[in-house]
């Protein structure tokens, strides 16, 4: 039982990192621009995948330098030439435009890449148990993850508490016209932002590529979790996003490796039913099944009963 | 008989006090105007009544019903209608679709999905109606958005009036106006509002004694003075907090 | 004039509708001409919503497939006779089983427009698709479930196996359903729709309560997005979970956006647009998507009001008898923009195909050679100058098309 907790704990976190790397990026933008990015996982994806490119020449480490930037830079042509011209005519439609950008990679990237799995893999040199607990193993490209995501963490941090930008991206989430009529060039910020938080996100995709399996569908798998985190967080809240990336991350991962189901549950209070029964799905519902249904279930109670989340402050 | 009875109103911001204990009457059928320095906590005051915030502490009473903390529709319901001090309609709307909207509630048509407004030929012309009176309706077409500030600001004053709602508050109509149009602003406002009761804040003085039975003079969040024209004028107390050099310069 | 002229708009949509399967016959015209009948119906439900309410959903599939599911059910309990109706009224059933749904979503969900609304309804889209997956005695799991429709009472002797013969049952359905919501449209509650998308805080100031504005146009949306979903089961006689998960949800907000939101005119366009460019490129190119991905971008960032929009903006110069002056225009920027995206699409197959050659409207293109690139990439990079080239040209006589006249303005 202690070791399956464990085990858990420690896959939770991995999971729970890594999709913190991409909801960061996804408030940046958010607190900044107002604009939920709906193409934010694509952009995590197109990481995983151009990484896989460039492994195949330079090997992992430059694939982790690289796709990243690429990611960035693709990130930035996007804001500059597609948002910006959307973004006069409201926030509907730049939640639209960026769901039609969404589509338009998945598409693009089966294009061009292929609609199958890529044999993305991770380095020889990480390829080894970190540890090994109660006879079972974890990886040190696990443990490799958790470095990278944490140190992020605390670059992100650091720079947006300590640095000039930093001081000036956090007084443009609470007050961007302020931070305009001192004179800050604000769509050079917002570029920046939407570049940063896209490498973030291509980054996500790097080191989760050859663990998460490399596939077209790989945005869709995280693409609405990552939103259901930054709601549930609260909206433009960094801290909130820690939490509730965290929060997800382990969730998922006790409700996967627990083997508790109805049936358990029904024989706790001595009632049992016969498989005939019509609700038969219902009696032997286990939580591995429910797992991936929970993060909406929360998404949507919140959004009910607490619509700014958990460390938000701003509704809309 | 009196129309609004505030008692010992109280807003807080936070800790901020904006509203402190403003006990008011409003006479039915009187012209009240609210005058006071900026922050004073005019508008905030309009939006306690009018339901857009929740009151901190005390009773609001709108012809013999509590009407503190209730949303803005169900005031607006028990003929409770008001106007903004920036221009608040329904931009991609045109005049007329602006007019009738405000009228459909008070004419008995609620939530209906089964009457069809091209159908209803007795609204269409208590709509065509109110578009004379504020001197739109060769505009009637026209979608509002683009229409000339003045023109906008007519619009926003048919919306508030065309309900027919006994109390009818007004927030700095005539703002941002030239001083032709607000000539025609008050008349327009004379006009519309003849037999109602009026309540509303101005900044322009000569357009407030001009115009009100009595004025109310709110300062931080207190009323110091409700009197007629003449009194409030001649009022030391007011002069010394407000008054004096405005009346003079007016 | 109005309304005659109303009346015989909508004559001739009917007759339209009808005669269809008079010009086009064959086997897959009536295919197409069904997926259109769902798809005309699913999108102008949509457009209640963010249309004319701006509310912006990202699950609006749910009632669509939960009302084909539930009428699904029904072909099933028709077929082993546990019940005994028409099967005309299916797509009743599958209607009041999207308006059942929407009255309870909607009640907490439209409480707020704008970001939170679509959240919600993200997050409902997703919760009721991964459920449906779980139950896979009523939903059939991936596999879905299937009817048949052919065994309820005759209706004058047609029993309804031939899908020309569904084709006419769904045309009056649409019909309705389409009379329905303009009807909608035109009454307070579609009124009020208007202007709490306009401008929510103001409409509670003139007696309404936004959400229950919202509420009521997103139960309407939801009874019409069921009835579509009830022709989808009697048409395709079977259900999947794809038909309530987010896939679906995307390809309506797609046919909705492209045909036009706001117009009313406008999601009954996007539907037939993009049925038939699923029907017919998907034959020819496997990359449909893509380019209906391309459009999509292109439509938001450069006609956000689709092509209804793009069409209602020539009206003033229709109104001023200047149109012909863009005729010339249109065609100096036209035919260069044309090549540009024909090449760009030519060079795109290019790269897809695994052929040495392959055959583009007629021209044997051989795909390993360095010329025939050299030859696309040239006419690609002249046309889109050209394009660029002329674009000022076409801007001034827009300008000049739209002008008020001498004559109006010396009256203002």
């Amino acid at each position: 039982m202690l070791e399956v907790l464990i085990f858990a704990t420690l896959n939770g976190l991995v999971t729970g990192l890594l999709l913190f790397m991409l909801a960061s990026g996804l408030t940046l933008i958010f607190s900044m621009m107002g604009v939920l990015n709906f193409a934010h996982a694509s952009f995590y994806m197109l990481g995983a995948y151009f990484a896989f490119s460039i492994s195949q020449y330079l090997g992992f480490w430059a694939g982790l330098i690289f796709a990243p930037l690429i990611v960035g830079s693709v990130g930035a042509l996007v804001e500059r030439y597609g948002l910006r011209r959307v973004h006069k005519s409201g926030h509907v439609a730049e939640l639209v435009f960026t769901f039609g950008l969404a589509f338009l990679v998945e598409e693009a990237i089966q294009f061009i890449w292929g609609r199958d799995t890529k044999n993305y893999q991770s380095p020889d040199i990480l390829d080894f148990p970190l540890f090994t607990l109660f006879g079972q193993e974890f990886s040190a490209y696990r443990g490799f993850m958790i470095a990278i995501s944490l140190g992020i963490f605390i670059c992100l941090y650091r720079v947006l508490t300590r640095s000039r930008i930093g001081i000036i991206i956090q007084a443009a989430i609470t007050h961007p016209n302020t931070v305009a009529n001192l004179g800050h060039n604000v769509p050079l910020i917002f570029m920046g932002v939407f570049g940063v938080g896209t490498a973030l996100a291509g980054l996500a995709g790097v080191i989760a590529g050859p663990v998460l399996t490399t596939f077209p569908g790989m945005a869709a798998v995280l693409g609405s979790i990552v939103f259901v985190i930054v709601v549930i967080g609260g909206l433009g809240s960094l801290a909130g996003a820690f939490i509730a990336s965290l929060l997800i991350g382990l969730l998922q991962s006790y409700a996967i490796a627990s083997d508790v189901g109805m049936p358990e549950l029904l024989n706790l209070i001595g009632v049992s039913f016969e498989s005939s029964h019509p609700l038969n799905d219902l009696w032997t519902l286990t939580l591995p099944q429910v797992a991936p249904i929970l993060p909406f279930l929360l998404l949507v109670l919140v959004l009910i009963f607490r619509p700014t989340g958990l460390l938000g402050k701003r509704e809309e | 008989m009196s129309i609004l009875t505030l008692k010992d109103v109280r807003k807080n911001f936070g800790v901020s006090e904006i509203i402190r204990g403003v006990s008011l009457d409003i006479k039915e059928g009187e012209k009240h105007a609210i005058i006071g320095p900026n922050g004073a906590g005019k508008s905030t005051l309009f939006h306690l009544i009018s339901g857009r915030y929740n009151v901190t502490a005390g009773t609001i009473n709108f012809n013999g019903a509590e009407i503190q903390n209730k949303p803005p529709y169900e005031i607006a319901r028990l003929g409770l209608a008001r106007s903004f001090q920036v221009t608040n309609i329904f931009p991609r709307l045109n005049v007329f679709e602006n007019v009738r909207c405000a009228l459909l509630w008070s004419n008995g048509y609620g939530y209906s999905f089964w009457h069809l407004l091209g159908k209803q030929t007795e609204l269409n012309e208590k709509t065509m109606h109110v578009l004379e009176q504020i001197g739109l309706k060769d505009k009637a077409l026209f979608p509002s958005g683009e229409l000339a500030y003045a023109q906008q600001r007519a619009l926003e004053l048919g919306i508030a009036i065309a309900s027919g709602a006994e109390l009818v508050m007004l927030d700095e109509p005539v703002a941002g106006m030239s001083h032709s149009e607000a000539e025609n602003a008050v008349e327009l406002i004379r006009r519309i509002t003849e037999g109602k009761t009026l309540i509303m804040v101005e900044h322009d003085m000569s357009i407030v004694f001009d115009v009100a039975d009595r004025i109310s003079v709110l300062v931080y969040g207190e009323i110091i003075a409700t009197d007629t024209p003449e009194n409030i004028r001649a009022n030391p107390k007011v002069q010394e907090a407000y008054l004096g050099e405005v009346v003079t310069s007016a | 004039m109005g309304m005659i002229k109303k009346l015989s708009v909508w004559i001739g949509y009917l007759i339209v509708l009808l005669a269809l399967p008079q010009f086009f016959d064959s086997i897959l015209a009536i295919s197409i001409f069904n997926q259109m009948a769902i798809a005309i119906v699913f999108s102008l439900s949509y457009n209640m919503l963010l249309g004319q309410g701006g509310m912006l959903s990202f699950g609006h599939a749910v009632y669509f497939g939960l009302g084909g599911f539930l009428a699904v059910h029904a072909l099933i309990l028709i077929e082993f006779e546990t019940v005994y109706f028409s099967i005309l009224f299916i797509p009743l059933i599958g209607g009041v089983i999207g308006l059942l749904a929407a009255i309870f979503i909607g009640s907490f969900s439209t409480r707020k427009a704008g970001t939170i609304f679509a959240m919600i309804s993200l997050g409902i889209g997703e919760l009721i698709a991964a459920t449906s997956l779980i139950f896979t005695d009523f939903f059939g799991g991936e596999a879905g479930i299937s009817g048949d429709r052919t065994f309820g009472p005759l209706f004058f002797g047609v029993d309804f196996a031939q899908d020309l013969e569904i084709y006419y049952l769904a045309a009056i359905w649409v019909f309705i359903a389409t009379v329905f919501m303009y009807l909608f449209t035109q009454t307070p509650a579609g009124r009020m729709a208007n202007a709490v998308r306009e401008n929510p805080e103001r409409a509670e100031f003139i007696g309404y309560s936004a959400r229950r504005v919202r509420f009521i146009s997103f139960c309407a949306s939801g009874l019409f997005a069921g009835i579509a979903g009830g022709l989808f089961a009697l048409n395709y006689e079977f259900i999947t979970e794809e038909n309530l998960n987010a896939i679906t949800s995307g390809r309506v907000l797609l046919m909705a956006y492209i045909g036009g939101l706001g117009y009313f005119i406008g999601p009954i366009i996007g539907a037939v647009i993009l049925t038939l460019m699923n029907s017919l490129l998907s034959n020819y190119s496997e990359l449909w998507m893509l380019y209906l991905g391309i459009m999509f971008i292109l439509t938001v960032m450069f006609l956000p009001r689709g092509f209804a929009g793009f069409i209602m903006m020539h009206q003033t110069a229709w109104l001023r008898g200047n149109l012909k002056q863009l005729a010339l225009p249109y065609l100096i920027s036209g035919i260069p923009a044309f090549l540009f995206s024909m090449t760009c699409v030519a060079m795109i197959e290019m790269m897809q195909t695994e052929e040495q050659s392959f055959s583009f409207f007629g021209m044997q293109l051989a795909t390993d050679a360095a010329l025939t690139w050299i030859v696309a990439i040239t006419i690609a990079v002249a046309a889109f100058y050209a394009t660029r080239r002329s674009l000022p040209q076409l801007r001034d006589a827009w300008e000049s098309a739209n002008a008020i006249p001498a004559s109006e303005k010396t009256e203002s």
